[in-house]
């Protein structure tokens, strides 16, 4: 389905409006600077600082990214293994489970005392906030495949490889998918969330060291400028996700298709 | 007939003295209770402040609490901070804040080491694999003492007010005050440790400073007045007289505290001159002067934590209400014990 | 083509019980040949879909004896399964979909290019291999099924209500269609339905089937001779056959029919 021009600017002319509506508010009730901001001055305050934030942006980054990487491989991995022994996977389900309702934040300053290389602790804190929708996701993914279609298989025969390549995996897509967009957002929010708690210094400083800095500063524009550049990376990893999902879902699956049946 | 009312509920108000005009006053401090806040914690369990007019509560901090934005926000009436580097930091991004006095002269700010380490010489420090700093000391001290004496950034752990990390690795060195970790320190891993004081390093801070917002200091310049004056007087007691209430006090909202353990604190302030020493002695507690402050900005300045323009001097600090003597009689008087 | 070589489906008084303790089937015996279109007529829960399932090997008889290709070791004779459901796999292009019983066997792309192209024009749909699944019609999806089916050149061709759920239209055309695929190789073709039209236009051999426990209550030959046209429909002989099948339906419902 064709969107219009004006449906597709929709979001960007929201996105407008709410800052001019904050550009505006606070010059007319004077709210001063280290207390909110205005956007111009963020946006001033980011290209000051471009270098610094910059180099900051790249290490959260890599740890964001890394963590989504190694959620994707891990999930995967454990996921393929519970679909071969379903023994395993009532075994070892649970412990996946505790890993995901254990607050990050909880676990964090334990993980940071054990884990010599602080950005070996971020990355397996990002992890665990990361893995579990993928795994999860996936591990119905493998069981999706429509019954007869297992039949058809067997029918003809098929190896075991055979059917996990060539039927369990493609059904499994739009399910790894989904946890995928979903475990994007949380890699990063993990990412931020250890480096929080681990007040990472020197080479492993990444946006939200650079945050607690500006707070402990009183350089509030700083703050708002790293936190931009965070929203700015969640955007970004949702919107890549999205267009994956569409990439590879949109001639066949429902969730893909634009117009309502 | 109500006029003549209001006049006598007024005459009695006035009569009945400051018990009825209380101001409420808030005070934040940047760490947990310890005998290090002692004057303040006396100020309120002696009566200071209500005989000064003042209803003061104390929120205290913590090793990762940040109350500094509380003060501009108005959320809190004064700021306890650790050193002028927070002032300079304000002032430089137009925080409207201001120092009104210094209760300590020295900075207590120490680095400590286990003995027979290597770490005897304080050069040596700056080569431990873990330092163990909380996040007020990161960006502010820790952050000269890398660019003055070669600190690393990498060795940086947060410290969480949990001495295990240091006690656990006979390498690792930490921050604390000259008057309090150590005795932590010999209670609870059985030995002395090597104390480093940075004062002693060219960190020539005035300590434990009281902040303000600048409009209090214009509008209410009274209630600043006496807070101050309070403030120094109980700091007095605390030290000269009886401790006993305050002590509890602090226990009561630092339950990891002891009595024995601030006793020793006490002694090793007095013994190391932290507050009534130098200026103090004769201008009061909570005295300051000008130039020490520039001369302390400037080093900054010279260590490469802010450029030559950046703060306006004559914000930082208002002298206005303090080197008046108070708080310098009360040793005479109990017999300087 | 009434070609009676040696039956290449062959039941022997079968019977299958659920695990559920459901009778599916009691006493079933059937035997198809080569060259032969044999139609199992009857209500739903009568075990028809069962006995098709138990000549493909994907279940099991709880006794007696079943012989169909698909339950020998040797593969040399390929048995083809159509569902009710086009059963296509969605992420796949229409002609990978009709690949897949090749590259199962390990035969590659590029070999297999012909042979599904040739089923593709065969089932009407040569233009349409690089279609998507969801982009074709209920009548288009069940012909793709019908090529991956016959992509094999199967020997034994079974099919469960392949057009049950298609309208009359399609469902007339496809009959048609079907017929002709058949002729073209000589296929054991065993089909089920509940339409007594679609049994008598098709097939040579109509069994019908009673339910509770499913059970082969009568047989009927259908004697037109093929290549069937759609005019057969309107024959006395057809209308004197779907009538023959009522009443045996109606009497196997109310219980009377015994055993064939």
């Amino acid at each position: 389905m064709m969107r219009s021009h004006a449906e597709r600017a929709l979001p960007t002319l929201v996105i407008v409006g709410l800052l001019l509506a904050w550009e505006l508010g606070v010059r007319a009730a004077g709210i001063p600077a280290y207390t909110l901001p205005t956007p111009s001055l963020i946006a001033q305050t980011l290209w000051l600082n471009a270098a610094s934030l910059g180099h900051s942006w790249w290490v959260t980054l890599q740890i964001t990214l890394g963590a989504l990487a190694l959620a994707c491989a891990g999930g995967v991995l454990l996921a393929g293994v519970f679909a071969l022994s379903p023994l395993t996977e009532r075994a070892l389900m649970p412990v996946a489970v505790v890993l995901q309702v254990t607050p990050i934040v909880a676990v964090a300053p334990l993980i940071l005392i054990y884990v010599d290389s602080t950005h070996a602790a971020l990355l397996l804190c990002a992890w665990i906030v990361a893995f579990f929708p993928i795994l999860s996701n996936t591990v119905i993914g493998l069981r999706a495949a429509d019954p007869q279609l297992r039949e058809l298989f067997k029918l003809y025969r098929a190896t075991p490889w055979q059917r996990l390549a060539l039927l369990r995996v493609p059904a499994a897509l739009p399910y790894f998918l989904a946890g995928l967009r979903i475990s994007g957002g949380l890699s990063l929010i993990g990412a931020v969330t250890a480096e929080m708690v681990a007040g990472a210094a020197g080479r492993e400083t990444g946006l939200a060291s650079r945050i607690l800095e500006a707070s402990f500063r009183t350089e509030t524009p700083k703050m708002f400028a790293a936190l931009a550049l965070l929203v700015a990376t969640g955007v970004i990893i949702f919107w890549i996700t999205g267009a994956l999902s569409r990439r590879l879902l949109g001639p066949w699956h429902a969730s893909e298709s634009a117009a309502p049946h | 007939m109500q006029r003549r009312h209001a006049l006598t509920l007024t005459a009695l108000a006035l009569l009945a003295g400051p018990a009825l005009a209380q101001d409420k006053v808030t005070f934040a401090t940047n760490w947990k209770a310890q005998a290090a806040h002692g004057g303040f914690y006396q100020a309120v369990v002696d009566g200071t402040y209500k005989k000064y007019g003042l209803d003061v509560t104390i929120q205290q901090g913590g090793p990762s609490v940040n109350n500094r934005p509380l003060l501009p926000a108005g959320r809190i009436d004064f700021l306890m901070t650790g050193n002028l580097l927070h002032s300079f930091d304000n002032i430089k991004n137009k925080v409207p804040t201001v120092v009104v006095a210094a209760m300590f002269q020295k900075d207590p700010q120490a680095l400590l080491a286990h003995p027979g380490q290597g770490y005897e010489k304080f050069e040596n420090l700056k080569n431990a694999p873990l330092a163990l700093v909380a996040k007020d000391g990161q960006f502010t001290w820790w952050q000269w003492l890398k660019v003055t004496h070669g600190f690393k950034d990498e060795a940086i752990k947060p410290y969480n007010y949990n001495l295990g990390p240091f006690l656990a690795n006979p390498k690792a060195v930490q921050q604390g005050y000259s008057v309090a970790e150590p005795i932590y320190v010999e209670n609870q891993g059985k030995f002395k440790p090597v104390v480093h004081l940075l004062a002693d390093h060219g960190f020539s801070t005035y300590s434990t400073l009281i902040e303000a917002r600048a409009d209090t200091v214009k509008n209410k310049p009274d209630l600043v007045q006496r807070f101050v004056d309070a403030s120094a007087i109980g700091w007095a007691n605390y030290l000269y007289g009886n401790r006993k209430a305050a002590a509890a006090a602090m226990i009561r909202d630092n339950p990891e505290m002891t009595e024995a353990e601030m006793e020793a604190s006490v002694a090793l302030m007095k013994a190391q001159g932290i507050v009534d020493s130098g200026e103090a002695a004769t201008k009061g507690i909570g005295a300051m002067n000008a130039a020490r402050i520039k001369d302390f900005y400037e080093q900054m300045v010279k260590a490469g934590l802010y450029k030559a323009g950046d703060v306006d001097l004559s914000q930082v600090a208002t002298l206005q209400f303090v080197n008046k003597g108070v708080g310098a009689d009360i040793k005479g008087k109990s017999g300087g014990k | 083509m009434a070609d009676a070589s040696a039956p290449l489906i062959q039941l022997q008084d079968v019977s299958k019980r659920f695990a559920s303790g459901t009778a599916a089937l009691a006493g079933v015996s059937l035997q198809v040949s080569a060259g032969q279109f044999v139609a199992l007529l009857g209500p739903s829960g009568c075990g028809k879909s069962t006995v098709l399932r138990l000549a493909a090997g994907l279940e099991q008889a709880s006794t007696g004896q079943v012989d169909a290709p698909a339950l020998r070791a040797d593969a040399t004779q390929p048995t083809a399964f159509v569902f009710q459901d086009p059963t296509l796999m969605p992420w796949a292009t229409v002609f990978d979909n009709v690949w897949l019983p090749l590259r199962l066997q390990g035969v590659p792309r590029q070999q297999a290019a012909p042979a599904v192209q040739q089923v593709l024009t065969r089932v009407g749909l040569a233009d349409f291999a690089q279609a998507w699944p969801a982009q074709l019609s209920g009548g288009m999806k069940m012909r793709v099924s019908m090529a991956r089916a016959l992509v094999t050149r199967p020997r034994v061709l079974l099919m469960d209500e392949p057009f049950a759920a298609l309208d009359d239209i399609t469902r007339q055309a496809l009959n048609s269609d079907l017929l002709a695929w058949w002729a073209a190789e000589p296929m054991a073709a065993l089909f089920v339905t509940h339409s007594v039209a679609e049994a008598v236009f098709l097939s040579q051999r109509v069994l019908v089937m009673a339910a509770r426990p499913g059970r082969v209550v009568a047989e009927l030959a259908i004697d037109e001779p093929y290549p069937r046209q759609p005019a057969f429909r309107h024959s006395p002989a057809f209308a004197q056959a779907c009538l023959q099948l009522g009443q045996a339906l109606a009497a196997a419902h109310a219980g009377e029919g015994a055993p064939a």
